[in-house]
């Protein structure tokens, strides 16, 4: 609970992303212009021309952090906000990014860049690794629909009521058949965070945790049920790399004994 | 609160032809919008439809119960706007809507609804779900063929219903036996004018509940539960559940007895209206039991495990003199780890 401010300063600032985030803040058509008369975008590069300096009252960050600016440059963001929202899985746990983090930085720059004499990148991580973060908007990308309950209950002054229980429980309420077990397809949907909807399974498409972990996740006890399933060390390890790789609860569940 | 239902014995039988189901079901149809166990993607759901055709009485079971009709999985309770600083709810006309007819419900889901209808109709009564209740016509089918994870006879609760319904179903194999459970039932038979059942039409479906009986390979022995449960707080199966479950929720999602839900508001972005909304809750889940300033009831997993093995097999019975489980066998299909009431209750008891 906090003292609403009438019509927030908002920033969106970008990090190691895809831009796909900020591309979702407008995304929200049908009630952007609500959403822009609620609150002031006064720094937000993707959407305006006209960028007003901090201090501001609600900070976005989208992406990972994965160089040494970038360490500096979140550590100056973060003294320019009042609350900071880490704004998709990049930011909130390294997401896509810290797929790289299980091999050198020498050696994946090196498959990427033609000269990688200049690039210095360091593991790619959370930006909670080097700030405090006051709130999560998980996925890639985020849902439009948590962005808005953020924002209410911003102006509101409340907690937003974001449940981070499983996905099964989103899948299961729409009476959706289970993938893992009517299709043998191996779903990340129990142990990964929901508010998505269980937009994938939904959609016939297993879940592959870009959420990341739900609450009390027992990823070690899923991975016993995906190596059930026929599936190799290797593979159930890159399941739960893919996008919360740098989680302790999914590096669990890559770690099977 | 009393439903119509509630009749004792069967007030009337009759035989009823395999093509003169049709006739019942454009009978209910004429009056009820019709509810019925359909198949999609591979998996049954309870699903409305007009078409008969589409309905499958040979299912096993379905992913959600019957308690969805009454008791939605998502649902807005009410509208609300600022009013003078203070909220006030939303005057709307509840839209008028032709009762249901559940057609095709096995033995364990009318068990369920009528142990449903004790939680919302009975101290505390719940108007929707009471009215919802209420009107809604209920053809129960006996079960001949019970599903690979069903343990029903336990709790007696299957595989032929005894009570909970209009009128209950019976496949004797060239006809149904067709018997009345309530009076309104009762008088559907006497307007469809079928063929009374006879004795014989009786001793066949005695034999064929013996055949399906004898097909049950899994049980829950009831003989001492309660007794069994308050002696095994801390028995080592509870922490070996620890490590196996997911704590996903979803058994407590397909199971029909479970009742819980959350209530919140969803304001719109005027801040000035909204709705407040209700949805299936699961005790399965870490932020169920946490209160102000981040206190948990249950925040280890073992104890939500057996918070719903309990409430299911010890509690619900000594709030409600019944079992809380009726053995359908959803929450073991559904668990991707196959915990299992009846290999639980099974490793209690040092089986």
């Amino acid at each position: 609970m906090s003292t609403p401010v009438a019509r927030p300063r908002v920033a969106v600032f970008k990090f190691s992303s895809c831009a796909g985030c900020q591309l979702q803040i407008l995304n929200i058509e049908d009630q952007l212009l609500a959403v822009v008369g609620a609150v002031d975008f006064a720094y937000f590069v993707m959407a305006k021309r006209e960028n007003v300096p901090g201090p501001y009252d609600l900070g976005f960050v989208e992406g990972a952090i994965t160089s040494t600016e970038e360490v500096k440059k979140i550590k100056q963001v973060r003294g320019q906000v009042r609350k900071l929202v880490a704004l998709g899985s990049c930011a909130c746990f390294g997401g896509l990014p810290s797929l790289k983090n299980s091999r050198t930085q020498r050696e994946v720059e090196a498959e990427v860049y033609e000269h990688p004499g200049a690039i210095c990148s360091i593991p790619a991580a959370g930006i909670d690794r080097y700030v405090p973060v006051d709130g999560l908007l998980r996925g890639c990308p985020i849902d439009t629909d948590e962005l808005l309950e953020l924002v209410k209950a911003e102006l509101l002054g409340i907690t937003p009521s974001l449940r981070t229980h499983s996905v099964c429980m989103e899948c299961k309420l729409q009476e959706n058949p289970c993938l893992f077990q009517t299709r043998g397809e191996v779903c990340l949907g129990p142990v990964t965070s929901a508010g998505c909807g269980a937009r994938c399974p939904s959609n016939g498409r297993a879940c592959h945790g870009c959420r990341g972990p739900s609450d009390d996740p027992n990823a070690r006890s899923l991975a016993q049920a995906m190596w059930e399933a026929g599936l190799t060390r290797e593979e159930i390890y890159r399941r739960f790399q893919l996008y919360a790789g740098d989680t302790q609860a999914f590096q669990e569940g890559g770690r099977l004994p | 609160m009393a439903f119509p239902m509630a009749a004792p014995a069967a007030l009337a039988a009759a035989r009823l032809a395999r093509a003169a189901l049709a006739d019942l079901w454009q009978a209910l149809a004429a009056s009820h919008r019709m509810a019925a166990p359909v198949a999609c993607d591979g998996v049954f759901r309870f699903q409305e439809t007009a078409d008969l055709a589409a309905v499958r009485l040979d299912y096993n079971t379905t992913i959600l119960p019957a308690k969805k009709f009454f008791y939605p999985p998502v649902e807005t309770i009410f509208r609300f706007h600022r009013h003078r600083g203070a909220l006030a709810p939303d005057e709307e006309a509840c839209e008028a809507r032709r009762p249901l007819a559940l057609f095709g419900l096995h033995g364990c889901d009318v068990r369920a609804l009528e142990l449903l209808d004790q939680v919302y109709t009975g101290e505390f009564s719940d108007p929707a779900y009471a009215r919802a209740r209420a009107e809604t016509f209920i053809v129960a089918l006996s079960c001949l063929e019970p599903g690979p994870s069903c343990f029903c006879t336990s709790f007696r609760s299957g595989p032929f219903p005894e009570s909970g319904f209009d009128l209950l179903l019976t496949d004797l194999g060239g006809h149904y036996l067709v018997e009345a459970g309530s009076a309104r039932g009762a008088g559907l038979l006497q307007q469809l004018g079928a063929e009374p059942a006879d004795s014989e039409d009786q001793l066949l479906k005695t034999h064929r509940l013996r055949e399906a009986v004898a097909r049950f390979r899994r049980h829950i022995p009831t003989e001492g539960l309660p007794r069994l449960l308050n002696q095994a707080f801390q028995h080592p199966v509870w922490q070996a559940l620890k490590d196996q479950c997911l704590s996903c929720g979803t058994c407590t999602v397909v199971c029909p007895t479970c009742y819980c839900f959350n209530v919140w508001d969803k304001v719109n972005l005027d801040l000035e209206t909204g709705e407040r909304k209700m949805a299936w809750d699961s005790c399965q889940l870490l932020d169920f039991g946490q209160v102000a300033l981040g206190q948990n009831f249950r925040r280890d997993r073992a104890a939500r495990i057996k918070q719903r093995i309990y409430h299911k097999l010890n509690y619900f019975r000594e709030q409600y003199g019944k079992f809380g489980c009726v053995g359908c066998g959803r929450c073991v299909e559904a668990c991707v780890k196959h915990i299992d009431p009846v290999t639980i209750v099974a490793a209690l008891k040092g089986v």
